[in-house]
């Protein structure tokens, strides 16, 4: 479900679109699973890491698309440091 | 100038295909599809389809491209390698070794390559978009155009050493080239096969990656060197003293 906050992309030339808690959940969910997490565990670290991150962004008219990874990374150091690790390189693998 | 040993000229062969082999763009696709592919939840078997079809397009197009500048070289290059034909590919070689030492990768974390931008942009959507063996295996065919700029060199260098070579030479050639060429994903693939995460094989690759630039610049410039050497110095005094 999108929330009023604008998230502006990340080049800048894709237009900007709401906040979608799904969507960042998918996300860290994905980033779970492709170091091998369990699928339960996955869920459950991709719904904490999404609550702080959803509370952070409330507070904000807008953010960008690497505020809202920076932010899922540094929680997610908490909960799972080697998905951390992974989650903000898909772009700068190649 | 047409009289080489074969061990030299294999030698030559197995040399360029080590330098290939340490350049890395395969290796990120190959990283990111595994990374999407778990991600999405395939499964093991599938993950390893989706692998071995990467690890195949790669080496086809390896396989391709090798032959294709063999082709061209023994059509354009009638009856032997003037000096000075070799003498280029080594200032090639230099070119491309310094190349590497300064641009490989781009600056900051990761392990983001020199190229262009919206292929690597490409690859990414790509890798992500992969579900079948099939579009596995045209990734891996993709993959290795992406860095053609840096594998050009050791390609053209192995092309015309093996076409001077007996046609069963060429071929068990062509087959250790694409061997070699295609060993770090080989390894990589079954490093994932057998449990391993994406994130240690990841970290590994970023706290290697000046170590793997330096060495396939180095390798590159060595190469030129000894190819010099070999190709036009050697074989000039030789000339010279048959004559």
């Amino acid at each position: 479900m999108g929330l009023a906050i604008d998230v502006v992309k990340r080049s800048g030339k894709r237009p900007t679109e709401a906040f979608d808690r799904e969507k960042l959940l998918r996300s860290i969910v994905a980033a779970c699973l492709s170091v091998r997490t369990p699928e339960g565990e996955a869920e459950s670290t991709a719904g904490l890491v999404t609550d702080h991150v959803t509370l952070w962004v409330v507070t904000k008219p807008a953010v960008t698309s690497s505020d809202l990874r920076r932010q899922a990374s540094t929680h997610l150091q908490r909960y799972h440091p080697e998905a951390a690790y992974f989650y903000p390189r898909h772009k700068i693998i190649i | 100038m047409g009289n080489f040993d074969s061990t030299s000229s294999l030698a030559i062969v197995l040399f360029a295909a080590l330098i290939h082999a340490s350049f890395q763009a395969s290796i990120s696709v190959l990283t990111l599809m595994s990374g999407h592919a778990l991600g999405k939840k395939a499964s093991h078997g599938r993950l390893l389809r989706l692998a071995g079809g990467f690890v195949a397009g790669v080496g086809v197009m390896t396989a391709l491209l090798l032959s294709a500048a063999a082709f061209v070289s023994s059509q354009l290059l009638l009856g032997s390698t003037p000096a000075l034909v070799w003498a280029a590919v080594c200032g090639a070689m230099l070119g491309a070794g310094l190349s590497v030492w300064l641009f490989y990768y781009k600056n900051g974390s990761g392990t983001s390559l020199w190229i262009p931008r919206h292929l690597a942009s490409y690859l990414n959507d790509r890798s992500k978009a992969t579900k079948q063996s099939a579009e596995a295996f045209g990734l891996g065919l993709t993959s290795v155009l992406a860095e053609l700029l840096f594998v050009f060199a050791p390609v053209v260098v192995a092309a015309l050493v093996l076409i001077r070579l007996s046609p069963e030479l060429q071929l068990i050639g062509t087959l250790l080239y694409v061997t070699v060429a295609t060993l770090p994903l080989v390894a990589v693939g079954a490093l994932i096969g057998a449990g391993h995460t994406l994130a240690s094989i990841q970290k590994w690759r970023e706290s290697n990656k000046k170590f793997l630039q330096f060495a396939a610049g180095g390798g590159l410039f060595a190469l030129g060197l000894y190819v010099y050497v070999d190709r036009v110095i050697v074989a000039t005094i030789s000339a010279a003293g048959v004559q």
